[in-house]
C-alpha cells in the first residue's frame, strides 16, 4: 500500500510538471510585459526594469521556468499586485472558508445523495423511483447562482433564518454559530452534487443487482434490505467511489460561483475578483494549488477505490 | 425518414423524455424565429416602463433599463442554441479527432492522451475562467473555451470507444481487404460511434448552457449587451427583491431546456449499444 | 410424503402487457437420498422450474400463475415471505451455473459461508468460522484454514463451484438445487464435482434436483429423469427404465447428440431447427416441426401423457407403439 502511494506519487510528477508549464506560460500568454503585468497598472518603469532582472525575463523562457519552479518549490507564488502581500498568505485567507464551506457541502451530499439513491434503486420503476431520479436530474440542471439567490430571497430575505452573505472566521472570533452563514451556500452547492450522486448510486446499483452473486445473496435466505446494503450497494460504492475524484472537481467549479453569490471570502471568490482586478500573480497562484489538490483527491479516490475492490491489485 | 423513425422510437413510452424533446423543438422554433415572434426589440431602452409588472404589452415584464424580458428571452433562445451547438460542435471535433487518432495511432496517441490528462487536472470552470481571462468577452470566445473544456472528456470517451472496436473483427477484415487509414477511421469506425456521439453531444449541449450561464453569471462570458438567459439573470440580479420576476422567466428557461436535454440524452443512452452505454458520462 | 412434490406448476413471464406461459403444468417429486435430473434444451423451463421452488422468481418478469410445491409436508406457496426466506439457504439450497461470478467478488468466501450459516444458526463468529473450515475440507478444497481468506477472484473455476457447494451445504439442507452446476468447468473438473455431489449425498442423504442440458451427466447422477420440452414433461422416469426404453423422439434425439467415447461414430446427430419462442403459438405437439416421426396428427392434437411402462410417462402420440 505504501509502496504504491509512493509509486503513484513519483507517477503524478510528469503530470504536474506539464500542467506547471501551462500555468506558468499563462502569464506570458497574457498580451503585455509579464513584469508589467505582475506589478499591475500603478507600476512605474523602475519597478518593472527592477522585476524583469529580477525575474529573469530577459533570460530564455526555460530559464524563467525554472527560476519560478524553485521559488514555487520553496513556497514563494509570487506577489499580489491588490494586496501587495504574498500569494500564499492571500490564499491561505481563503482556505478557512473554503475548506469549511467544502465539509460542509459533502456532509449534505453523502447524508442526502447516498439514501436518496439507494432508496430509488430498490424502489427501481415505482413512482417514488420516478420522483427521487426525476428529481435528482431536475437539480442537476439549475445553475448554481439561481439556486443560491433564491434561497437567499426565501430563507433571508423572506423568513430571515439564515444570514445572506458573508462569513466571519471562526478562528478570528470564536462561536462555532458562525456556521450558520454557511448552511445556505453549502446547500446550493450540495444541491447539482448530490443530485448526480443519487443518478450514480441508483445507475450502479441497478447494474449491480442484476449480478449472479445477487441471486446467491437472496438464495440465502437473507432479508431483502440487507441484499440491498451489504451485497448490491456496497459493490456499487466502487462505482460511486470512482466518480468522487469529479465531484470534487465540479465543486471546486461550483464553488468560484456559490461564493461569489454569497460574497463568502473563499478561495473561489478570489479568483473571480482576482480576474475582474487583473491580479495574475493570485489567478496563478491558486490555480497550481487546485490543480495540485485535484491530483491528490485523485490519488485518494484510486487508493479507496483499491481498498474498496480486492480485485484491484496495487501494484 | 427511416432514421427519424428510430430515434422517435426510443421516446415510446417515456413522457418525460417527449416533454422535454417539444420543448426543445418549441425552443428550436423561438431560435429561428426570433425576429418574428419577439414583440419588442430586445435592445430597445424605455426608462420610463422599466420593472414593469409581467402583463401586456410585457408578457415577462421589463427590466431596469425598460426593455422586454418576453422579447430578450425569445433572443435569449437563439444565443442558447448557438452556444449550445457551437460549443457541442467545437467539443467532438477537435475532441472526437484527439480521441480516435490516440487509439487508432498508438504512439502519437500515448502523448496526446498524456496532454488531455494535463488538461483535465484543471477543472472544467476553472479552465474556462482562466481561457476567458486571457481572451475577449465574446460569443465566438465563449463557444470555444466551453468547447474545448468538454473536448477533453470527449477525447477520453472517443478514445476508450476507438480503443474497443479497434478490436473488432471488421476491423480487421477492412485492413485484409487493403483499406488505407483514412478509410478505416472514418468509413469503418466513425459510422459505429454516431449515436453514442449524439448522446455525448446532448448532455455536452445541456452542460454547455449551465457553463454559459454560470460565465455570463461572472461577468466573463458573453458580452453584457448580448440577450442571453445568463446575462439576464446576471444583470437584474440586484432587482430581485423588488422585481423578482426577473430571474424567475430566464431561470424557468434554462431549467427546462437544460433538464429537457439531460432526459432526452438519457432516453437516447438507453437506446445504444451497451458496450458504450459506460462510457459516457451523463447526469 | 416425498420431501419434494411439485404439482401442475404453470410460470408464465410478462411481456407487453400480457403473460405468456413459459413452464405448463409440471409435476415431479424427489425423495431423501433421490436425485433427479431434468433435461432439456436451453428455454425450455427447467432452470425457471428450480427457481420457482427455491422461491427466486419474485422481482423477475416471471410470475408463478399456478400449481403447488410442497416442500417437507409444507405449501410453499402459502408462506410469507419471512417463513420463505427461513427456508431458504437453510433447509433447500442452490448452487448456480456460473461458479465465476455467483459469489460476490468484494467479500472473502469465509466471510460469504459464514453469512449462510449465521443467517439461519444461532453461532458465534467463531463457531460459524469452524464450521466454514470444515465445509471446505468437505468439498475438498486444500488447506482450508488458509483459503477461506482468499477472495473468489484468487480461486479457479471448479474451486468457486466447490465453494458455491460448501456454501449450499452450510446449514446440511434437505434439499439440494444444482442448476447446471458443471456446465461452466472443464470436463475433467466436471466429473469431480459430480462425483462430489453424489459423494455427500451418500453421507448426509440428501435429495438433489439437477439440472442439465446434457443428458450424459444425467445418465451418470440421477435415479429418476425429466426431460422437458417447451415448458412441459414430455418424458420421465426411473433412470434405469428411461435409459432401457426411450419413448419420446426428443429424448432419442438429446442421446443421439451425446459423443459415445467407446464406439466408432461417423458422426453425430443433432436435433434439427430450434426451440421455438415463447411467444409462438403453436397448435399441437410442441415438439412437431422438429420431429422425424412426426405426422398430421401431431400438428393438430397435443398428446395426453400416458404410461408406456410403470412409472413410465411419454407425451407422444406414437409412444410405445414400435421404437423411437
Amino acid at each position: 500500500m505504501l509502496l504504491y502511494t509512493i509509486k503513484r506519487l513519483l507517477a503524478l510528477i510528469p503530470t504536474l510538471l506539464a500542467a506547471s508549464v501551462l500555468v506558468f506560460l499563462f502569464i506570458h500568454l497574457i498580451p503585455g510585459d509579464p513584469a508589467a503585468i505582475l506589478l499591475g497598472d500603478t507600476a512605474t518603469p523602475e519597478d518593472v526594469a527592477a522585476l524583469t532582472r529580477e525575474m529573469g525575463l530577459d533570460e530564455p523562457i526555460w530559464k524563467q521556468y525554472a527560476l519560478w519552479l524553485g521559488n514555487v518549490l520553496q513556497g514563494d507564488l509570487g506577489t499580489s499586485v491588490f494586496f501587495r502581500e504574498p500569494v500564499l498568505s492571500v490564499i491561505g485567507d481563503g482556505a478557512e472558508t473554503s475548506i469549511l464551506l467544502a465539509t460542509m457541502t459533502m456532509f449534505w451530499i453523502v447524508l442526502f445523495g447516498i439514501p436518496i439513491g439507494i432508496l430509488s434503486a430498490t424502489k427501481h420503476g415505482t413512482w417514488v423511483d420516478q420522483m427521487t431520479s426525476g428529481g435528482a436530474m431536475l437539480f442537476a440542471s439549475v445553475p448554481t447562482f439561481w439556486l443560491g439567490l433564491y434561497l437567499i430571497l426565501i430563507f433571508s430575505v423572506g423568513l430571515g433564518w439564515f444570514p445572506s452573505s458573508g462569513f466571519p472566521s471562526i478562528s478570528d472570533d470564536g462561536g462555532l454559530t458562525n456556521l450558520r452563514y454557511l448552511i445556505l451556500p453549502s446547500l446550493t452547492l450540495a444541491a447539482p452534487n448530490a443530485a448526480l450522486i443519487i443518478r450514480l448510486v441508483r445507475a450502479s446499483m441497478l447494474d449491480v443487482s442484476r449480478e449472479d452473486h445477487v441471486r446467491t445473496a437472496r438464495a440465502k435466505g437473507l432479508h431483502p434490505a440487507k441484499v440491498a446494503i451489504k451485497h448490491v450497494f456496497r459493490n456499487a460504492l466502487i462505482a460511486v467511489a470512482a466518480a468522487f475524484g469529479f465531484t470534487f472537481a465540479a465543486l471546486v467549479s461550483e464553488a468560484v460561483v456559490t461564493e461569489t453569490v454569497f460574497s463568502l471570502p473563499g478561495i473561489g471568490r478570489l479568483v473571480v475578483q482576482s480576474i475582474l482586478r487583473r491580479d495574475y500573480p493570485v489567478i496563478q497562484g491558486v490555480i497550481l494549488v487546485i490543480v495540485v489538490l485535484y491530483m491528490i483527491i485523485n490519488l485518494l479516490v484510486d487508493l479507496a477505490y483499491a481498498r474498496l475492490d480486492p480485485r484491484v491489485s496495487l501494484k | 425518414m427511416n432514421m427519424l423513425r428510430t430515434f422517435l422510437a426510443m421516446f415510446r413510452g417515456r413522457k418525460l423524455a417527449t416533454i422535454g424533446l417539444i420543448w426543445l423543438c418549441i425552443v428550436g422554433l423561438a431560435a429561428i424565429a426570433a425576429p418574428l415572434i419577439a414583440p419588442f426589440d430586445p435592445l430597445e431602452i424605455d426608462p420610463v416602463e422599466r420593472l414593469s409588472e409581467p402583463g401586456l404589452p410585457y408578457l415577462f415584464g421589463t427590466d431596469h433599463f425598460g426593455r422586454d424580458s418576453f422579447s430578450r428571452a425569445i433572443y435569449g433562445a437563439r444565443m442558447a442554441v448557438i452556444i449550445g451547438l457551437g460549443s457541442v460542435i467545437v467539443a467532438l471535433v477537435t475532441g472526437g479527432l484527439v480521441g480516435m487518432l490516440s487509439a487508432y495511432f498508438t504512439r502519437l496517441g500515448h502523448v496526446l492522451m498524456r496532454g488531455i490528462d494535463v488538461l483535465m487536472a484543471f477543472p472544467a470552470l476553472l479552465l474556462a475562467l482562466v481561457l476567458m481571462t486571457l481572451l475577449e468577452r465574446s460569443v465566438t470566445n465563449t463557444i470555444i473555451v466551453i468547447g474545448i473544456v468538454y473536448a477533453t472528456t470527449t477525447a477520453r470517451i472517443l478514445f476508450g470507444m476507438t480503443l474497443k472496436l479497434k478490436g473488432e473483427t471488421f476491423v480487421d477484415a477492412a485492413i485484409c481487404s487493403g483499406a488505407g487509414h483514412g478509410s478505416i477511421l472514418f468509413r469503418h469506425i466513425l459510422p459505429n460511434l454516431i449515436s453514442p456521439l449524439l448522446v455525448q453531444a446532448s448532455f455536452i449541449f445541456a452542460f454547455a448552457q449551465l457553463q454559459a450561464a454560470a460565465l455570463d453569471f461572472l461577468g466573463l462570458g458573453l458580452p453584457p449587451e448580448v440577450p442571453s438567459w445568463g446575462n439576464m439573470l446576471s444583470e437584474e440580479r440586484i432587482y430581485v427583491t423588488r422585481a423578482p420576476w426577473l430571474l424567475i422567466f430566464p431561470g424557468a428557461l434554462i431549467i427546462l431546456s437544460v433538464f429537457s436535454m439531460n432526459l432526452v440524452g438519457d432516453a437516447m443512452r438507453d437506446s445504444i449499444d451497451p458496450r458504450f452505454k459506460d462510457d459516457i458520462a451523463g447526469v | 410424503m416425498a420431501l419434494l412434490e411439485v404439482k401442475d406448476l404453470e410460470i408464465a413471464v410478462a411481456a407487453g402487457g400480457a403473460l405468456l406461459p413459459v413452464v405448463r403444468g409440471v409435476s415431479f417429486s424427489v425423495d431423501e437420498n433421490e436425485t433427479l435430473g431434468i433435461v432439456g434444451e436451453s428455454g425450455c423451463g427447467k432452470s425457471l422450474t428450480s427457481l420457482a421452488i427455491m422461491g427466486l422468481l419474485e422481482g423477475s418478469q416471471l410470475r408463478l400463475t399456478g400449481g403447488s410445491i410442497s416442500f417437507d409436508g409444507r405449501e410453499l406457496n402459502s408462506l410469507s415471505p419471512n417463513e420463505r426466506r427461513a427456508i431458504m439457504g437453510d433447509q433447500m439450497a442452490m448452487i448456480f451455473q456460473e461458479p465465476m461470478t455467483s459469489l460476490n467478488p468484494v467479500y472473502r468466501i469465509g466471510d460469504q459461508i459464514v453469512e449462510t450459516i449465521r443467517q439461519h444458526r444461532d453461532m458465534s463468529k467463531r463457531q460459524a468460522s469452524d464450521r466454514a473450515v470444515e465445509l471446505l475440507d468437505l468439498v475438498r478444497i486444500p488447506e482450508p484454514a488458509r483459503r477461506i481468506d482468499s477472495f473468489p477472484h484468487q480461486m479457479s473455476g471448479g474451486q468457486r463451484q466447490r465453494v458455491m457447494i460448501a456454501m449450499a451445504l452450510a446449514c446440511d439442507p434437505k434439499l439440494l438445487i444444482a442448476d447446471e452446476p458443471t456446465t461452466a468447468l472443464d470436463v475433467t473438473v466436471q466429473k469431480e464435482v459430480l462425483d462430489l455431489m453424489a459423494d455427500l449425498q451418500t453421507r448426509m442423504g440428501t435429495a438433489i434436483v439437477l439440472i442439465s442440458h446434457d443428458l450424459g451427466v444425467i445418465a451418470e447422477t440421477c435415479d429418476k429423469v425429466a426431460v422437458m420440452y417447451r415448458g412441459k414433461i414430455v418424458e420421465a422416469a426411473s433412470a434405469a427404465a428411461l435409459f432401457a426404453n426411450i419413448s419420446h423422439p426428443y429424448t432419442r434425439g438429446l442421446l443421439n447428440s451425446i459423443p459415445v467415447v467407446d464406439h466408432d461414430v461417423e458422426w453425430l446427430e443433432a436435433i434439427p431447427g430450434r426451440v421455438p419462442t415463447i411467444d409462438e403459438t403453436l397448435p399441437g405437439c410442441a415438439f412437431h416441426p422438429r420431429c422425424s416421426m412426426a405426422e398430421i396428427r401431431c400438428s393438430a392434437e397435443d398428446p395426453a401423457p400416458h404410461d408406456v411402462a410403470t412409472g413410465h410417462t411419454v407425451r407422444c402420440h406414437f409412444a410405445g407403439k414400435g421404437t423411437v
